[in-house]
């Protein structure tokens, strides 16, 4: 099977290769109409090439992270499958479910025919999405890691669904939101600063995942932000040892602050000195999607209030 | 008169050996038709017939011939392989406990699959590289129990769990080391699941192949499992058959799990069954282990991926649920 799978892979793209050498042959009167002809294409977070000839009008979305772009790119009403978890927007409810994000049931997706499945690069099974790509369907592959890559990946639905002019509005204010805070916190002493994104085991982030970023933005300066984990998981000890000056933690549910509570039996940790252990809705801040930016500016607020707390 | 007592003894045998066959192959293919019938998606009968003819719409057509057919006979293999692997672990090391991954060789294989999906590889390199480990396993325990000299199934089964053991620390460090987001699919690959399987051919012409060159040496197994010193005073070359037997059920076993992910419960349980239904008689319980085997697994499949669809169960869970209450049920009247 491992033959025949990469011989499709191979058949594929060999089959790109021919309209692109059309195309570079091309230089003439014709090319813009070819170009036409091959219908909208993007790129997606595993540097392939999907193309469409017309907008999708059925869309599977494989995560709720995904469910969440897609209705910020302006195409909500074109999405026919989601994935159990896919709480946000509210309207998303409704829509059929075809599982988890982590096992796909392949027949309920199949028989809600698709045109345009989006996956999720390192959550759902690559062999169920493979599946899908040999039996014709086409799979948008995001992962969408930095702060410009959720405005690009709502951009780049936008143009898959046919939804550019909402798409582009959502990833352009995204983009302003995020950068009004940047200017805002550029100047801003810096906070060291200790995110939790679980309890036990206790982990943390590194400055190359989004709230990472997020951090920085804000002028925190990440305690664990050096290793080399991108969720790097540590003990009491090493939070004791770094001694950071807020402490900022997610949470299980929406409301669920027992985390913070745990840190007030170290009463010489600064943070705790101060009170600067403070709650961030982990919906707003731990999903790559348009809300970020309402987590952002709460994160950054959280800050502003440790710094006036010196 | 004695040589004409023997033939008709062996007539009998013969027509014995047929009938639960026969039986349970009906069981497999109605399983298989039961499998191929029902799913989260609803078929209506005159489509499924329609498609069975070569006919019917595109969607059923993709929906039976691409999805669910492929899964049951993969199932089917991967229930009928590790069923025989398990009878040959049992006769070999003469101890009812042993199961396919006895010695280790799903450890191997785990070990192998996960260090793939660590290295963020997709899915034609994990089966090949958990075969490797699988391999690498097995020629672990076969060098390492083979040592300078004297050799009994107690040593190799030690040698092969304390392997196996070394496995298992291997994969929980794996586990946790491992990025939060690669979790799940380890922690499925671990429990087994059979949405990952892809062609079902190998798996299916490699049971075929193994059931077809067991057959000759079902009476050397008769005899091998009454002890070695019988089997060899009876005129058995035991030393070859054993290291025959090891390797056979290396490669069903490895096959499967690098089909499927390690599978529990099957290998362990399916040939007691049918000891405790058919009697000890290894012809007649190597093939029939890989009927029932792959029928538990493909019914188990089946109920894995309806019961609450569209979430899909682990198939592990299913086997375990189904069998154990099997099991109890017939060791209970056994006594």
């Amino acid at each position: 099977m491992s033959a025949s799978s990469l011989a499709i892979d191979r058949a594929r793209r060999g089959a790109w290769r021919w309209p692109l050498l059309a195309l570079g042959l091309a230089a003439l009167p014709g090319a813009a109409v070819m170009a036409e002809g091959r219908g909208r294409c993007v790129i997606d977070d595993r540097e392939r090439e999907i193309c469409l000839e017309a907008p999708a009008q059925r869309i599977a979305a494989l995560s709720p992270g995904a469910t969440e772009l897609i209705w910020a790119a302006g195409a909500g009403d074109q999405v026919v499958a989601v994935v159990s978890y896919s709480d946000y927007p509210p309207e998303a409810q409704e829509v059929a479910s075809v599982g988890s994000h982590t096992r796909v049931d392949l027949e309920a997706l199949i028989s809600l025919e698709p045109d345009l499945v989006i996956g999720w690069v390192t959550g759902n099974p690559s062999e169920q999405l493979e599946t899908l790509e040999q039996l014709g369907l086409p799979v948008f592959y995001i992962e969408p890691r930095s702060i410009d890559a959720v405005a690009s990946t709502l951009e780049r639905l936008a143009q898959l669904a046919g939804s550019e002019a909402e798409g582009d509005q959502a990833a352009a204010e995204f983009r302003a939101g995020m950068d009004a805070l940047a200017a805002e916190y550029a100047d801003a002493e810096p906070v060291t600063t200790f995110y939790q994104v679980w309890d036990e085991p206790l982990m943390s982030v590194n400055d190359e995942h989004l709230i990472g970023e997020v951090v920085r933005l804000c002028g925190g300066v990440n305690t664990f932000g050096g290793l080399s984990r991108l969720v790097p998981r540590i003990d009491d000890e090493a939070v004791l040892a770094a001694d950071p000056e807020a402490i900022i933690a997610g949470g299980m549910g929406e409301e669920n602050r027992h985390w913070l509570s745990h840190w007030q039996q170290y009463p010489g940790l600064t943070a705790v000195a101060r009170d600067n252990l403070f709650f961030v809705p982990p919906s707003l801040i731990q999903r790559p999607t348009p809300r970020l930016l309402e987590g952002s500016r709460i994160l950054c607020e959280k800050l502003e209030v440790a710094r006036g707390r010196r | 008169m004695a040589a004409a007592d023997l033939s008709a003894r062996t007539v009998s045998a013969a027509r014995g050996l047929w009938l639960p066959l026969a039986v349970l192959a009906l069981a497999g293919l109605v399983a298989l038709g039961m499998s191929l019938s029902v799913g989260s998606a609803s078929v209506a009968p005159e489509a499924l017939w329609a498609v069975l003819r070569g006919e019917g719409d595109a969607l059923s057509r993709t929906l039976i011939l691409e999805l669910r057919l492929p899964r049951s006979l993969s199932a089917f293999a991967v229930g009928g392989l590790l069923a025989v692997a398990g009878a040959l672990m049992q006769v070999l090391l003469r101890n009812p406990l042993a199961d396919p991954y006895v010695l280790g060789l799903s450890g191997g294989a785990a070990v192998g699959a996960l260090a793939a999906m660590l290295a963020g590889l997709g899915g034609a390199v994990i089966s090949g590289s958990a075969f490797a480990g699988a391999f690498l396993s097995t020629l672990l325990v076969f060098g390492l129990a083979h040592g300078t000299g004297s050799w009994t199934p107690a040593r190799l089964l030690l040698t092969g769990v304390v392997i196996a053991a070394g496995w298992g620390a291997v994969i929980t460090l794996m586990l946790a080391l491992s990025p939060a987001d690669r979790l799940p699919g380890m922690l499925y690959w671990l429990m087994g699941d059979l949405a990952y399987a892809r062609a079902p051919w190998p798996p299916l012409a490699l049971l075929a192949a193994v059931c077809l060159l067991l057959i000759p040496a079902g009476r050397s197994l008769n005899v091998l499992a009454r002890g070695p010193l019988q089997a060899a005073a009876l005129g058995v070359n035991v030393r070859p058959l054993e290291w025959g037997i090891y390797l056979a059920a290396s490669a069903l076993t490895a096959m499967a799990v690098t089909t499927a992910g390690s599978i529990g419960f099957v290998g362990l349980v399916v040939p007691h069954m049918l000891r405790l239904v058919l009697g000890n008689d290894q012809r007649l319980i190597l093939p029939a282990c890989a009927l029932a085997g792959g029928t538990l697994l493909v019914v188990a499949d089946t109920f894995a991926r309806t019961m609450i669809a569209p979430e899909q169960l682990p198939v592990g869970v299913i086997t375990a649920l189904l069998g154990v209450p099997t099991f109890l049920y017939l060791l209970y009247r056994s006594r």
